[in-house]
């Protein structure tokens, strides 16, 4: 028998439902292209992170390279498509199987690697991966990039326009957040937090650790492979600058922002930092020289952002949220009797 | 249950293990004693799967388990509480207790785990009045509980201690004990590693003496209380018998 949902599963379900039912009817209300265009960057962020989360938020495992992923997700679909004339949805597919097998050649040799090690192997991994999309000008076209990138298409339907690229973005947030949170609510999600714990413990209690690890890796390689199809796909247009190690670590910076361990607050944290450089699209009637300034001391505000989150909450946006959630609840007045 | 025969094993080119053969009969409560850097808890760690063998072989039971992985190990039972107890610290005495019943999975798991959790209370009531803390938050000798109790989630055929008595309080360490022995009348059987091996020999049926990687003594608990040897080396009775 099913147990009712209780209060706090109620209010959270509805405020899904409210966030889903948002961000489908802006199209259809507001329809400014710049905001979609904006909207749909985050959404693609919000994808990297939420595999980003997996990884590090919740199985401890630090990627410094995750740019990489996005990175082989973009020019493998790209490459696919301008080449050899692969249809889009074949592009989408080939690039989160090829991002899921770069997951698995990183995961396997970095096993045993841990903190700051393992940062370190995997910073690398993202600097050969530059080197790569550099280098390789026959398939990725070097430092000039890659142009000509079509939008994406299903059959006939070609999808141009601001309003369906942006539906079609935050289509696959939802489902990379729909896999993401029933892998952190399930049996493996227990595996990840057990890991992060200590493996030493994971191990005792009979948690297939090496398989665990490879298995985040994959997960978190192939959502950023997604993200860096789609990316590629809207733009038109990719080069190495777009995968940068400088991403990675904001990318980083996204899920420690919004609170290691929170699905959501890493989403959060991606949707704040991703916003930050484009104020303006979500806050009309800014002045040109303000939105200028916001782009060029953008990476010193995400420092003082970042300072200022883990001085004054360490758990992140996520926590903060909680704390703030449960501050409301303790005001409110008690339901009386009849009420209960 | 378990058969050790000429086990060799170590750290990078250093043998710590330099053939040590034991066996523990089901039901039994077996100790190994030694000292300092002997290779006990390698043993154990070999045992467990956390550390491969590199001659020599494992039975349990009668199936070859050599160079079986750790979480296999603990599916077919063979479940350890390693040395320093490695919680989950940050999480919660329940969702400790629920990870110890990882390995079980399933369905049926699922329906067993109140009960097991409930025989983890009975022998250990203060998990059950601490049941929301983080596992941090608790003092060692209840941390040490947490550990037996979460490897006791896993239905353990054959548990592996090592060291539960480190680093605390004597009246703290009876309790331990006390409920070890209850977790043997229940028939579980046990290998004890412990340095305390006046403790230890007090609470078992047989023992290993380990010295340099190599099993120099055994005998049963009270042959091996008996020996001037491990009085004077391992019990502190420097004097005569007392």
């Amino acid at each position: 028998m099913g147990a009712r949902p209780g209060r706090a599963q109620r209010s959270r379900l509805v405020l899904i439902a409210a966030i889903v039912i948002a961000l489908a009817a802006l199209p259809f209300v507001y329809s400014d292209a710049y905001l979609l265009k904006v909207l749909s960057f985050v959404g693609i962020n919000v994808i990297i992170v939420a595999g980003l989360s997996l990884l590090f938020g919740y199985a401890g495992q630090v990627s410094l390279g995750h740019a990489a992923f996005y990175g082989i997700g973009a020019y493998t679909s790209g490459v696919l498509a301008v080449r050899f004339g692969w249809p889009w949805i074949a592009c989408v597919a080939a690039a989160v199987v090829v991002s899921a097998i770069g997951g698995l050649i990183l995961a396997v040799p970095t096993l045993r690697l841990k903190g700051h090690y393992l940062a370190m192997a995997t910073l690398a991994f993202g600097q050969i991966a530059y080197v790569a999309f550099v280098e390789a000008k026959g398939i990725t076209g070097g430092i000039d990039g890659l142009s000509g990138i079509p939008s994406p298409s299903l059959g006939p339907l070609e999808l141009r326009s601001a309003e369906s690229n942006y539906l079609l973005v935050w289509f696959f947030v939802g489902v990379a957040l729909l896999l993401a949170g029933n892998i952190v609510a399930l049996r493996p999600g227990r595996a990840l937090r057990a890991l992060h714990a200590s493996e030493a413990g994971a191990q005792a209690c009979g948690i297939d650790v090496v398989r665990t690890k490879v298995q985040v890796f994959v997960v978190s390689a192939s959502l950023a492979g997604l993200a860096g199809s789609l990316f590629a796909h809207l733009v038109g247009f990719i080069s190495p600058s777009s995968f940068t190690l400088v991403l990675s670590i904001e990318l980083v910076a996204m899920v420690v922002l919004g609170g290691m361990g929170s699905l959501a607050g890493a989403a959060l944290g991606a949707v704040v930092l991703t916003l930050i450089p484009n104020l303006d699209a979500v806050v009309p009637g800014m002045s040109p020289r303000a939105v200028e300034l916001l782009q060029d001391w953008n990476a010193d505000i995400f420092g003082v952002i970042l300072i200022v989150v883990m001085l004054f909450m360490p758990g992140g946006l996520a926590a903060g949220a909680g704390r703030l959630a449960g501050w409301v609840r303790r005001r409110r007045p008690a339901p009386s009797e009849a009420e209960a | 249950m378990l058969r050790v025969c000429d086990l060799e094993a170590g750290y990078g080119h250093v043998r710590v293990l330099k053939g040590v053969s034991i066996e523990v009969a089901a039901g039994e409560a077996v100790t190994l004693i030694g000292a300092n850097g002997a290779g006990k808890s390698t043993l154990l760690k070999v045992l467990a799967g956390l550390l491969p063998a590199w001659d020599g072989c494992v039975e349990l039971e009668g199936k070859n388990i050599t160079g079986m992985r750790a979480h296999k190990r603990v599916r077919e039972g063979l479940v350890l509480v390693p040395e320093g107890r490695m919680l989950f610290a940050s999480m919660s005495v329940e969702d400790n207790l629920r990870l110890g019943a990882y390995s079980r999975g399933g369905k049926e798991a699922a329906s067993e785990f109140g009960q097991d959790r409930a025989t983890v209370y009975e022998l250990f009531p203060v998990l059950g009045r601490r049941a929301t803390q983080t596992a941090a938050t608790l003092s060692g000798g209840e941390q040490q509980m947490l550990a037996i109790g979460r490897a006791l989630m896993a239905r353990p055929r054959l548990l592996l201690l090592d060291e539960p008595s480190l680093g605390l309080a004597p009246k703290v360490v009876t309790e331990i004990f006390s409920a070890l022995q209850e977790l043997r009348r229940r028939g579980l059987t046990i290998l004890l590693v412990e340095q305390d091996a006046r403790v230890a020999l007090r609470h078992a049926d047989r023992g290993y003496v380990v010295r340099t990687g190599e099993v120099a003594l055994a005998g049963t608990a009270a042959e091996l209380m008996d020996n001037d040897d491990v009085r004077l080396i391992y019990l502190g009775a420097w004097h005569g018998r007392d």
